[in-house]
């Protein structure tokens, strides 16, 4: 509980909404979550749950029109992110917190080269002068497993491993606290996507970078995070430890989640799906967003929305089972 | 750096392969050339007048001939070029620089500023180029630096245009999202991400461009708007000549010759920049 007092980030009710022609679409529905130094928290959902649009908000980058923060606070060390002035947040952006975008293969300017990329960052945080920057970006691509030599070649020249490791490079070239990474991994084949994050893991070990991790594979998270978050429908449904939420999981949503996968031991025809989809965001059920799909149903899901429930320290179960 | 020099060698050897536009460089250098060197190129001055010779055929003394105060055709042919490229390439920087400006800032912001820029462009555009440039040009006065100012003008809601559709593609590509994520501004993003990306498209539009500002100047002139005599300009020489044509129809022919193949000389090497400069024909 000591390190609990003063996580690194902390988010207090967070809503964003998107208000566009087809109406109101409530993308992050009032979350919250604490992450403190050095950990890694998986944030898992299914499409549309609402899980990018988080990270944008924690990178005060949600597209504004049609975004918009209704409600909430962004706290890093303390400060609010979303109170700082427009050059103040440009400064935050990068050096503070930085981000992995999902496809290596349009993250990277096309006409400028990798090397130059990262030293973009560098220049623009650290103020290092042009030689200085270079230098630093050819030790960054080292850092990722690329030979510096390579440091003058355009994207187009590299696999998408490779970019994703100079992306890698330049969230990682000017120490961030916070690194987010949505969904490093989709956008590669396997055997490349285990090589990237065990990158990731090792770099922000040796750093102590906290991170997000925004996946959908519950497998990766087991392997690199520390604390999970299971959002549905823009909200976080289930939280904890990573064995908290793992081994005593509570949530009707979580568990199905875990019933959906393949398991070796046990022989299966078909997959267990939940059945249903998501919830249109523009309008969501009355009460728990999760009653339509959920087999635990009461009829009290209908009406009333369930509050955050701490079962156990730091498991936190957002349904009206445990209330 | 030398990676720079090999996307430029590439270029270069696509531009190569293509024949007409080889032989519209080829023809543009000589042109511009020519307009360099016009003091040595030149056989008479340009304004020296004789009038024991007015109105020859061309000859091994005149290859073009002489106008009807006995001036040389083919040295003020020559002179010609330097205020016809002048016009064309001087006018038409300021426009594209302009224009371009206020595209890429109209397509990156969107919104209210997109709307403001777009329909001044409109307004630009729904009145037709030249009557615009007279317009233009009557009201500041005949003269050179008018003429450009008229030309530039007229050139500027072309670059805007181009400019703002190709912004528009590059604005939502995850790489600019990238630049945001890293800290970087607004000014940062539309010259050092978004300029360098739209370039080539910009590129065609002004080489292409040249040719309509040459002509468009060349027509100024020709309706006594542009440049003032004695300065020999191709547009001025077809007007002043265009009473003689019935019998004296060389001293049309040469000026217009002149600005037809300058013009047609930019447009094949436009045709051929658009080709080259095109990454979906990598190959």
């Amino acid at each position: 509980m000591n390190d609990k007092n003063n996580p690194l980030l902390s988010v207090r009710n967070l809503t964003i909404h998107y208000i566009t022609d087809d109406g109101l679409v409530k993308a992050v529905n009032d979350i919250s979550f604490d992450l403190e130094k050095g950990k890694t928290l998986g944030l898992v959902g299914e499409t549309g749950a609402g899980k990018t649009t988080a990270a944008f908000g924690i990178m005060n980058l949600v597209p504004d029109p049609p975004g918009k923060i209704i409600s909430g606070e962004i706290l890093i060390n303390g400060k609010d992110i979303l109170k700082l002035k427009k050059n103040e947040s440009k400064k935050y952006r990068g050096k503070v917190a930085s981000m992995i975008l999902q496809d290596p293969m349009t993250a990277l300017n096309p006409i400028i080269t990798v090397g130059e990329q990262i030293a973009e960052v560098c220049r623009l945080h650290d103020k290092l002068s042009k030689a200085d920057a270079y230098i630093k970006a050819a030790q960054m691509l080292e850092l990722v497993g690329i030979p510096s030599d390579r440091i003058d070649e355009y994207p187009h020249q590299f696999s998408g491993g490779m970019k994703q490791r100079v992306v890698i490079a330049i969230a990682l070239a000017c120490n961030p606290q916070l690194l987010i990474a949505d969904e490093p991994t989709t956008a590669l084949d396997v055997t490349i996507q285990a090589q990237v994050l065990s990158l990731i893991g090792d770099l922000i070990k040796k750093y102590e970078t906290s991170m997000i991790l925004i996946t959908h594979d519950l497998g990766v998270v087991t392997e690199i995070c520390d604390k999970v978050a299971i959002m549905y429908a823009g909200q976080i449904v289930e939280t904890g430890d990573l064995e908290a939420v793992y081994e005593h999981t509570k949530h009707p949503y979580t568990k199905g989640l875990f019933g959906s996968l393949p398991s070796l031991s046990a022989k299966a025809h078909r997959l267990n799906p939940i059945y249903g989809s998501m919830p249109d965001p523009t309008n969501l059920p009355n009460g728990c967003a999760f009653h339509p799909r959920c087999p635990n149903k009461m009829p009290a899901c209908e009406n009333r929305a369930p509050t955050n429930t701490e079962l156990e320290s730091g498991h936190f179960v957002r349904c009206l089972l445990y209330e | 750096m030398a990676k720079k020099k090999g996307q430029v060698r590439q270029i270069w050897r696509r531009l190569k392969k293509n024949r007409l536009s080889m032989f519209g460089l080829i023809t543009l250098i000589i042109i511009v050339l020519a307009a360099i060197f016009a003091d040595f190129i030149a056989p008479y001055p340009y304004d020296l007048q004789n009038y024991s010779v007015a109105k020859q055929f061309p000859s091994l003394e005149h290859p073009f001939g002489t106008d009807n105060y006995g001036r040389d055709i083919f040295s003020r042919v020559i002179y010609g070029t330097r205020v016809s490229l002048q016009i064309g390439f001087i006018s038409l920087t300021a426009g594209a620089l302009i224009g371009t400006i206020f595209g890429t800032v109209s397509g990156y912001f969107g919104g209210r500023t997109d709307t403001v820029i777009m329909r001044f462009t409109d307004i630009l555009m729904s009145i037709p180029k030249v009557v615009l440039a007279i317009a233009i040009a009557s009201t500041l006065g005949p003269g050179l630096v008018n003429a450009m100012i008229a030309v530039a003008i007229s050139s500027i809601p072309n670059f805007a245009r181009v400019a703002r559709a190709s912004t528009l593609t590059v604005r939502d590509q995850e790489y600019i999202e990238a630049a945001r994520a890293i800290g970087a501004g607004n000014f940062r993003i539309i010259f050092r991400h978004i300029l360098p990306n739209i370039l080539a498209p910009i590129i065609v539009q002004a080489t292409l461009g040249v040719g309509i500002s040459i002509i468009l100047a060349a027509s100024l002139s020709f309706l006594g708007l542009g440049v003032e005599p004695p300065t020999p300009e191709w547009g001025a020489m077809l007007s002043a000549a265009r009473t003689f044509i019935r019998d004296e129809w060389y001293m049309v022919l040469f000026p217009g010759l002149a600005i037809m193949l300058t013009v047609l000389a930019l447009n094949l090497l436009g045709d051929g920049l658009r080709d080259a400069l095109d990454p979906k024909l990598k190959t």
